[in-house]
């Protein structure tokens, strides 16, 4: 039984998010807005309700980021003028996760398949050294056509490491088209299970579905597969992959802050 | 010179705890002795070397040592990628160990050898790469890894090699000299060293005296060392079990381009091809113009 979650708090934060990453890919003319968009109320749950200290959290689809700075503003753990910088001359917050010595971000990732592997051997290093401390890997779908996803989901159920958690944003797209056009991954869950991991499906933009997810308690490396809509929170930006890509501009950014209440 | 890395280890690891090892699926007859004795410090973790470099790198990233093993063409280029992002980029203390570099696995083939590690390996800023040219230097190598706070390779090869240092080597920083001789230079990285002793002593045999030096850190380059070799002669001449494209004899070049003019080098390495056949590791150095009788001789007709 999970305790109440204020969900209109959360919303709120959501929406906040959503409004700063608008704003800072309108700015910078950069890319992956429907990227972020998909993965917002996953990592507002994440850094609100559930990371602690000794936990660690990887965002292996790391052209996201844009959303993960501003939710570590949220949490204070980003300074609040950092995010005007994004991919400004001499920004060290990039477009895609990289890491430095003012992002907080620990993995470099945005190349695919980095995430999940560098993830399992900090639960490892957990494991080794009898440490508390979970470790949350972010991937995407398409991430899951590299190969090194696989070995590291193999490394994974090999040793048993359940305080690892996967959340795989479901968004059904990737960079040419749709994941299942492209190279199918359904029956994904069962996938995941056939590797021996253990796998939740819930619906990637509901707090109630990620608090249950997030609260179960791990006897396996654990797989949430958050189905999501890729630019999620704007009807324009909604399932359409043109916006893994362009710059909100112009009548469309006015069409997007009216919805985001901007 | 691969029992000289495991004695080396063995001692490493007792003394610090944080230190690991991950093996993507060799070290038969290699790493018994240091799974019985640190069991939960060793992980196989099977022919998987990409993520074999994440784990590694999401461990140093958790404070421990990491040193990763496998064949010098695996660990290299199935993973390149990753140990280009995840360790050179995050400038970690990941030791990755590659051994049967070159033609050491001669009757498996192209499949098995390793003539392009040195060049993958020093493209990459941040990254240490040792290949020495004897079990001391070995010994030596593995210490000086351990020690760096960034990644390194280190390219072992397994051919039993000897000995070949007479004085005990204190320090691999600077290339260690073997033999002087007025008429030029030769540089050597790896296990072609006992090669180059015997190519030394032919010439002589023509009074033909040149330098011997074992540069067993190809990558930082020795500035100074470098400095007074292009003062000091006018022909210098590599040596490596590698494509002379990249490897030990395009690092000296780029060095001599820029700053020694007056100066030539001659690359004697593995040429720009593949062999598609088999024989005695020996043969196929020979048949990639690498022996003691055809370097000496080409050498003699460069000087007089």
């Amino acid at each position: 039984m999970t305790k109440f979650v204020d969900t209109k708090k959360l919303e709120l934060k959501a929406l906040k998010v959503r409004q700063e990453v608008l704003e800072m890919i309108s700015t910078a003319n950069a890319s992956h807005i429907g990227s972020a968009f998909s993965s917002i109320e996953t990592l507002v749950f994440l850094y609100e309700k559930i990371l602690k200290e000794n936990d660690r959290f990887i965002l292996s689809k790391g052209w996201g980021v844009s959303a993960l700075y501003s939710v570590m503003v949220q949490r204070k753990l980003l300074p609040k003028n950092i995010l005007k910088t994004y991919c400004m001359d001499g920004s060290s917050l990039l477009g895609s996760a990289t890491r430095n010595s003012k992002s907080g971000i620990i993995a470099t990732t945005g190349s695919m398949g980095h995430g999940l592997p560098i993830g399992v051997g900090m639960a490892l290093a957990n494991k080794i050294g009898k440490k508390a401390g979970k470790v949350f890997v972010l991937m995407s779908d398409g991430e899951c056509n590299e190969g090194s996803v696989w070995e590291a989901i193999l490394q994974a159920s090999h040793h048993n490491l359940k305080d690892l958690t996967v959340i795989v944003d479901r968004n059904m797209w990737q960079s040419f088209g749709r994941t299942e056009e492209v190279l199918k991954l359904e029956p994904l869950a069962k996938k995941w299970e056939a590797f021996n991991w253990d796998c939740i499906e819930i619906d990637g933009h509901s707090f109630i579905q990620l608090d249950k997810a997030f609260n179960v308690k791990q006897k396996k490396p654990t797989v949430i597969i958050a189905k999501t809509i890729k630019g999620k929170g704007v009807s324009y930006f909604e399932d359409k992959n043109e916006w893994h890509y362009k710059t909100p501009r112009q009548e469309i950014l006015d069409i997007a802050k009216k919805e985001l209440n901007l | 010179m691969r029992t000289a890395f495991v004695d080396s280890l063995l001692s490493i690891m007792e003394k610090d705890k944080s230190v690991v090892l991950l093996t993507a699926d060799m070290g038969f007859s290699v790493f018994e002795e240091l799974k019985a004795r640190f069991p939960n410090r060793f992980f196989n973790t099977g022919a998987s070397e990409q993520s074999t470099i994440g784990l590694a790198a999401g461990m140093s990233l958790s404070g421990l040592k990491v040193f990763v093993y496998a064949q010098a063409s695996f660990i290299t280029m199935r993973c390149f990628e990753q140990v280009r992002l995840d360790l050179a980029y995050n400038k970690l203390n990941v030791t990755l160990v590659g051994v049967a570099a070159g033609y050491t696995l001669n009757q498996l083939g192209v499949s098995h050898f390793a003539i392009e590690d040195i060049s993958l390996m020093r493209s990459l800023p941040e990254m240490t790469v040792f290949a020495p040219g004897d079990p001391d230097e070995a010994r030596l190598a593995t210490k000086k890894a351990y020690s760096l706070s960034g990644p390194s390779y280190l390219r072992l090869s397994n051919a039993g090699s000897p000995s070949v240092h007479v004085q005990t080597v204190k320090n691999i920083d600077t290339p260690i000299q073997l033999d002087s001789g007025k008429k030029g230079a030769l540089i050597v990285s790896g296990s072609l060293l006992p090669m180059a002793v015997v190519i030394i002593q032919k010439l002589k045999k023509k009074n033909v005296n040149i330098s011997l030096f074992s540069m067993p850190i190809i990558k930082p380059l020795n500035i100074k060392f470098l400095e007074n070799l292009k003062t000091s002669y006018k022909y210098i001449f590599t040596l490596e079990d590698h494509n002379i494209i990249g490897g030990l004899g395009s690092a000296i070049s780029e060095f001599i381009a820029e700053n020694g003019p007056a100066v030539k080098v001659v690359r004697f390495g593995i040429p720009d091809e593949y062999l598609s056949i088999t024989g005695s590791r020996d043969y196929l150095l020979k048949k990639s113009g690498i022996s003691a009788d055809i370097i000496s001789k080409k050498i003699i007709s460069l000087i007089s």
